[in-house]
């Protein structure tokens, strides 16, 4: 699947152009004439970026439609075009998470590069954000006793003292050990370790 | 009390002035003519005499009697004018007697001292050689005239050199005879020079005149007059010589001055002003009883050229041929002459007319040369306010041309990936250009737009209409706006808005208010940044509003609000509304803002229309 660039300018004429040289250049191009247009149709949550013309008249501007975007959970990498670039409103872009600030004109090279550049950091964020809703998920399988051995074994804690911290059997928390590395998928302790290093950071 | 007395009667005896006893009894003066009363040397002897006595300064009675000779004469004649003057004069004694003329002074030298025994004798217009015969007493005083006619015949035979023939007429009463013999022995010199001096004398008048009239042009006439004709008829040597002049066919001569003005040429002649005045001056000085010969008397009164104008110019005389000191009668006078204080009033009115006329010409020149300043000044200063403008829309014009740019540029590489890709896709391709070319033209067109604003200009008068100046001015704000986040918008009116002015300065009036408008919005919240422009026509006046949704304007500043260097803005200079006002004023316009009821200010622009003007130039 191409990834998909979202044009946001209300100059016809110039997102006619943009949007023939995406095409051709293998993305899937969508041309929006304002913001609002753009957060009515819904734009599917799918491997690309958004390209925008930080003032736009009429509906948000684009540094508030970065925010909205990622309100509603739409974490898209937005590329910023400017007519005029002034310090301020560049460093408001770049607060608002844009990848890059484009001045018009744009050549068609720099604007391929910014498009490259924000979708190697949406494929990036993409996959993390993949592989932490599956850690998270592999977590939750996990019994309430189960996280409580989890916790102390990253802790760095030996199965004596965890048994003696839970009151039970060593021999009983050598079994949920066991069981804890077989439902996360890991095979030692020094992969759990990571793991938890891994879940802490998500949990933030 | 007694003191008091004697004071005032000393006073009064002190403020009587003591001349006025002496001016009750004035000096008596006698003159005694031989002639008539109305002898014109009579009457100009009289009057020259009387300007002199009346110049001493005291009061002097002068009695003037006359011989009447030679109409009247004989011994018993004689007899009873000297008993008349004696009866006469007895209560009024003479001081001193005056004689005028030959007879006169025989008659007083005479009968002198049985009539006015004591009495000093001052003579005037005695001939020379008619003294020359006679013995004076030494209180006889007076200075002898000499009658030049050869000097005269000189002069006329000067000016008249083809002349050979001299007539000489004279009467046949006693002076008459006496004075054609003193001509015939004058004048003899002369016949070597004419081929004929011939004299006429006692000739009657008609036959007289008969024989002027058919003289030929070789002729010259000189003549003294006479008293008395051949007939028995009695004239006054004037009256004779006016009926001779009137029908000479040539040029007469006399030798008196008063035969000037009857149609005689003139003469070396003694002047009988002059001889009265000479006489005069005598008089003086007897009544003033100094010694007459520190006067320092001439030996005779000199003669002078007259001539009559009229005359000399009849004969052909030149003009420089007349002596610079001849005296000149009846010049006809010049304008010059006749209407001198007209003339001057004239001039003077002309002059200062012209000075004034000078004056309001540099005057206006002036003015012209101060408005065509003031013009090029506000000409200058409105450009370089247009370039002011151009400076803070550099980054909307930069965006306005880059959308066009950057998407000629996607296009061009977009064409090229359609053409590396070897995909056959014409119609695509044909788009692109298409498109190219119509952003080409964008952005030229915004160039261009912005040339004519900002460029600089011959200040027009073309008929602008105001709808199509906002919407223009709109095109150019467009982007800027948008840059602010502002909604302009324009409001056209739905007739004629033509006013008479220049395009881009009307444009310029407009811009500069909306910026100023757009400025004034900036602080408000997004969608609440509002300029609304609204062209309108009310009756004969195109007014266009601009209306924004700002704070409004200050009370304190309303006031300074159009005046230069006035800006409430930190980054403003303050020309963009002074210059608004003068813009618009140059217009013949007038702008003014206020605050709006639903908060904002609104400024209103208004221009006379089109139509008015041209009514006006049509009345």
């Amino acid at each position: 699947m191409k990834p998909m660039v979202h044009v946001i300018d209300d100059d016809e004429s110039l997102r006619t152009a943009l949007l023939r040289l995406l095409n051709g250049s293998g993305f899937e191009a969508t041309g929006y004439g304002s913001t609002g247009d753009f957060l009515l149709r819904h734009p599917p949550d799918r491997h690309g970026c958004v390209l925008l013309d930080i003032r736009l008249p009429g509906g948000p501007s684009g540094l508030e439609l970065s925010a909205v975007l990622k309100e509603q959970g739409i974490d898209l990498p937005v590329v910023f075009m400017t007519g005029h670039a002034d310090v301020a409103s560049s460093v408001a872009a770049m607060k608002g998470g844009a990848v890059d600030y484009l001045e018009k004109p744009i050549t068609p090279q720099a604007l391929l590069d910014a498009i490259g550049r924000a979708l190697t950091r949406d494929a990036a964020a993409r996959g993390e954000r993949l592989e932490r809703a599956a850690l998270m998920t592999a977590f939750a399988v996990l019994s309430q006793r189960e996280r409580q051995v989890f916790d102390l074994i990253v802790e760095g804690k030996l199965n004596k003292q965890i048994a003696a911290k839970l009151g039970v059997a060593e021999r009983t928390v050598k079994a949920q050990r066991a069981s804890v590395l077989t439902k996360l998928g890991v095979s030692s302790v020094a992969e759990l370790g990571r793991l938890a290093e891994r879940l802490r950071q998500c949990r933030q | 009390m007694r003191w008091t007395c004697v004071c005032l009667a000393t006073l009064v005896a002190a403020l009587l002035p003591s001349g006025l006893v002496q001016a009750d009894t004035p000096r008596q003066v006698l003159v005694l003519y031989e002639n008539n009363r109305l002898l014109p040397a009579n009457v100009e002897a009289d009057r020259g005499l009387n300007r002199v006595i009346a110049g001493l300064g005291r009061p002097v009675e002068v009695s003037a009697e006359f011989l009447d000779y030679p109409r009247f004469g004989g011994e018993t004649y004689v007899r009873t004018i000297s008993t008349y003057l004696r009866e006469k004069y007895q209560t009024h004694p003479p001081a001193v007697v005056v004689a005028g003329g030959n007879g006169a002074l025989e008659f007083l030298l005479r009968n002198r001292q049985a009539l006015f025994p004591g009495a000093p004798l001052v003579h005037m217009g005695i001939d020379e050689s008619f003294l020359a015969g006679l013995k004076l007493p030494g209180d006889v005083y007076g200075v002898p005239v000499r009658y030049d006619p050869a000097a005269t015949v000189a002069q006329a035979l000067r000016w008249h050199p083809r002349a050979t023939r001299l007539v000489v007429v004279t009467g046949a009463a006693a002076p008459d005879r006496e004075l054609d013999n003193a001509l015939r022995q004058e004048l003899a010199p002369f016949k070597g020079r004419l081929s004929r001096i011939e004299y006429w004398t006692g000739l009657a008048t008609p036959e007289l005149l008969e024989r002027v009239a058919s003289l030929g042009a070789d002729s010259l006439i000189f003549t003294p007059g006479y008293f008395m004709d051949g007939a028995g008829k009695t004239f006054t040597p004037r009256e004779a010589v006016t009926k001779i002049a009137e029908v000479a066919p040539v040029p007469v001569y006399g030798p008196y001055n008063t035969f000037i003005g009857t149609g005689v040429v003139g003469g070396r002649v003694p002047i009988f002003e002059a001889m009265g005045e000479m006489a005069g001056r005598i008089v003086n000085q007897l009544l003033e009883g100094r010694a007459v010969a520190t006067l320092g008397l001439p030996a005779v009164m000199p003669t002078k050229l007259s001539v009559d104008w009229r005359q000399i110019k009849r004969w052909g005389i030149k003009e420089s041929d007349v002596p610079g000191d001849a005296i000149v009668q009846f010049k006809s006078p010049g304008l010059w002459d006749q209407y001198r204080y007209q003339a001057l009033g004239m001039l003077a009115i002309v002059i200062l007319q012209s000075m004034l006329v000078a004056i309001l010409l540099i005057e206006r020149r002036r003015r012209r040369m101060a408005e065509l300043a003031v013009d090029k000044h506000r000409f200058e200063l409105a450009h370089a306010s247009r370039l002011a403008v151009a400076g803070e829309l550099t980054a909307s014009i930069a965006h306005e041309i880059n959308q066009p740019l950057g998407a000629i540029l996607s296009n061009v590489a977009a064409a090229s990936l359609i053409l590396e890709s070897g995909a056959m896709q014409p119609e695509e391709l044909r788009q692109i250009l298409e498109d190219i070319r119509r952003d080409d033209v964008r952005a030229s067109d915004v160039i261009r737009q912005l040339r004519k604003l900002f460029e600089k200009h011959e200040v027009e008068r073309t008929v602008v209409d105001l709808n199509e100046a906002a919407v223009e001015m709109a095109i150019v704000l467009r982007a800027e706006a948008k840059r602010r986040r502002v909604d302009l918008v324009v409001r056209e009116a739905s007739g004629d808005v033509s006013v008479v002015g220049d395009r881009i300065q009307i444009q310029q009036v407009l811009i500069n208010l909306v910026l100023n408008a757009m400025d004034a919005v900036a602080d408000q919240r997004e969608g609440h940044r509002i300029v609304t422009v609204t062209v309108m026509m009310v009756d004969d006046t195109a007014s266009v509003e601009i209306s924004d949704t700002g704070h409004g304007i200050g009370e304190e500043d309303r006031a300074k609000l159009f005046d230069s260097f006035f800006s409430t803005k930190p980054t403003g200079i303050g020309l963009g509304l002074s210059i608004v006002r003068t813009l618009v004023e140059s217009h013949g316009g007038k702008v003014w803002a206020e605050n709006r009821p639903g908060g904002g200010a609104v400024f209103h622009v208004e221009l006379p229309a089109a139509k008015r003007i041209r009514r006006l130039e049509v009345a």
